[in-house]
């Protein structure tokens, strides 16, 4: 199997005075293959985001190597890793962070503006996109007039659009009620089943947990249990 | 085009904010405008009237005549200057004069005058003298019937040597080779009013003057009208070159004074213009602050989906242009009907204000594209640099500290 993300003795500390320093990662060592459904799970401040945000390049870590793709991300200079999550990463937010000014087409179609991807195929890829979320027709529509479950859908949109070779999930389901989430993780299911296409989250989510292959157990910033189901 | 529009909405975001700052802006640029105008075109017009009656906007003498006037610092081949003259595309016209001082005599009394002996055809294309004229006719280029040459006085000269038309003028001076020159002129005209610049002036024909100072076929300067008056220190420069033995000097440097004046009250008027432009560019560099400050979150967003520092930066300062160029859009609107109006119309001043020796009694504006391109400039540029500290605040916020924040 190929390994898309892989974490070697990843450490990440908040503070400097030893007796208050805070370990949100402490010697994490996660490998993630391509095709995964991730959930890192555990209770509220165990480390997941800070674990899933340190995968991402979004934060830098104290101590320890983050590989994607085979790079070290933690030698890449600041533009090198915005290039690089621009390529490879799509994030989904618990908060959804849609552009408000943006439409819900314009926001799937920034991303793709960034890497290059001409307005043809960005136009293409919209429409599937849209299409694959079931949110046909309602392209126009600012995220202000979306509904939450609508505005997360855009952001999966988003998410896959510039085709990643992982999308990193925080809490996607946390704002949203039961029944939505539901459909958003049985769209992510199929998006992950019919594409291959990975996905890593970090939640406390029942429902992402069944639907999981595998669970990775996480308390006070060290992985406690890494299950397959 | 969706850079452009992401810019767009977001100036249209806060719309009370950035009308206010568009009007700021715009109020800026027509203030500049209309400033520049009005010093431009009163100086403009001040250039005009001395180069045009006088002074032209070239001169020609011998060594520094110029700064030490002297009676035998004569140019002796003016038909050779002449002829270089004849040839050069951007002179218009010119003419020859000789000057000195002399003592006025009359049956009344007498009076010092400053004696300037003109080309009777050249100097009516070149100056304005024929038409100060007050009374009488324009003089001939030869003696009458008797020998005399006609001679054109300031009124001063006639009231304080109580003269008219067709009187008797007698002139005592010092010829350029040393002798006493003395000679007796008709007097043919009436130049200005009592408080003109030249009431003390005695004006006489070329030949005249020059069989009068014994300085036959020389003259003590060249003055030169050109096509284009912007072109005056370069076709100075050409002429120099062309005539190494005399010194050529453009209108600034004849009328130093002025210019001096000028200068120092344009950079007068640039450091006000700054401070104006200042405390516009405060006020939008705040707006753009509080912009950036409120949208953190989302630069957080746009550095996580993979929106290169530099990308931010240029989106920032592509907002900040996009509302400069609406604003001078409003501005120019406003100024081009504002100073069309000035420059026509222009402002009678209560009093004459004294502008390096000349009198300024009227102020009209000037109405050339520079006047609105220059303060545009400044505009985008001052856009530019006040976008850029924004923008760096922008492209660097740690996207996780950033989407934490509301």
């Amino acid at each position: 199997m190929t390994i898309v993300i892989k974490t070697k003795n990843l450490c990440r500390y908040f503070g400097d005075n030893e007796e208050t320093m805070v370990k949100a990662a402490d010697q994490v060592n996660i490998e993630i293959e391509k095709g995964e459904f991730t959930a890192i799970i555990g209770p509220s401040g165990s480390g997941k985001t800070t674990v899933l945000h340190l995968m991402g390049g979004l934060d830098n870590p104290t101590s320890g190597e983050v590989e994607l793709s085979g790079k070290n991300i933690a030698k890449m200079s600041g533009g090198e890793l915005c290039d690089l999550r621009r390529d490879h990463i799509g994030f989904i937010f618990q908060s959804y962070n849609l552009i408000p000014v943006l439409s819900a087409e314009e926001n799937i179609e920034y991303i793709m503006l960034l890497q290059g991807v001409k307005a043809s195929e960005r136009k293409k890829r919209v429409k599937e996109m849209l299409e694959l979320v079931g949110l046909s027709g309602l392209e126009d529509r600012r995220p202000g007039k979306l509904s939450g479950g609508q505005q997360q859908r855009v952001a999966i949109a988003r998410a896959m659009a510039s085709r990643p070779d992982i999308i990193l999930a925080d809490e996607p389901t946390a704002n949203l009620d039961s029944k939505t989430g539901i459909a958003l993780l049985d769209v992510m299911k199929e998006l992950n089943e019919k594409h291959d296409m990975t996905f890593v989250f970090s939640t406390h989510d029942e429902k992402i947990m069944s639907r999981a292959s595998r669970l990775i157990h996480m308390r006070d910033g060290k992985v406690e249990l890494d299950e397959r189901k | 085009m969706l850079l452009i529009k992401l810019a767009f909405r977001n100036i249209f975001r806060q719309r009370r904010r950035s009308l206010l700052t568009a009007l700021s802006l715009t109020g800026g640029y027509v203030l500049s405008v209309f400033s520049i105008s009005m010093q431009d075109g009163s100086y403009a017009n001040a250039i005009a009237f001395f180069t045009e009656d006088h002074s032209g906007h070239i001169q020609i003498h011998k060594d520094d005549y110029l700064d030490r006037a002297k009676i035998h610092k004569t140019i002796d081949n003016p038909n050779d200057v002449a002829a270089i003259l004849d040839k050069h595309p951007s002179i218009a016209t010119y003419t020859t004069r000789v000057f000195a001082p002399a003592l006025s005599y009359s049956d009344n009394g007498n009076t010092p005058v400053q004696v300037i002996g003109v080309d009777v055809l050249r100097e009516k294309q070149t100056s304005r003298l024929y038409q100060k004229i007050t009374g009488g006719n324009y003089f001939a280029d030869r003696p009458n019937d008797d020998g005399y040459f006609s001679a054109m006085i300031g009124a001063g000269v006639a009231n304080s040597l109580d003269v008219g038309l067709g009187d008797e003028l007698i002139l005592i001076s010092q010829g350029a080779d040393g002798s006493i020159a003395n000679d007796i002129f008709i007097i043919s005209a009436v130049i200005g009013e009592n408080n003109s610049p030249d009431k003390n002036t005695v004006f006489l024909p070329l030949s005249g003057a020059q069989s009068f100072l014994t300085m036959y076929g020389k003259v003590h300067q060249f003055s030169i009208l050109l096509t284009d008056i912007a072109d005056a220190r370069d076709v100075a420069s050409e002429l120099q070159t062309s005539i190494p033995g005399l010194s050529v000097a453009p209108w600034q440097i004849v009328e130093n004074s002025f210019y001096k004046t000028m200068q120092a009250d344009r950079e007068g008027n640039l450091v006000m213009l700054i401070i104006i432009g200042i405390i516009v560019f405060i006020g939008v560099l705040n707006t753009v602050l509080m912009s950036v400050l409120e949208r953190s979150r989302e630069f957080g967003v746009l550095k996580a989906m993979g929106s290169r520092p530099s990308k931010i930066v240029s989106m920032i300062t592509l907002e900040v242009t996009m509302l400069s160029a609406m604003s001078i859009v409003l501005g120019l609107a406003l100024a081009i009907p504002i100073t069309y109006w000035f420059s026509t119309a222009g402002i009678e001043l209560p009093e004459p204000v004294d502008v390096g020796g000349i009198k300024m009694s009227h102020m009209t504006g000037l109405l050339t594209p520079i006047v609105f391109i220059v303060p545009m400039i400044g505009i985008f540029f001052a856009a530019i640099v006040v976008s850029i500290f924004p923008g760096l605040r922008a492209a660097n916020v740690t996207p996780t500290a950033a989407m934490r924040s509301h």
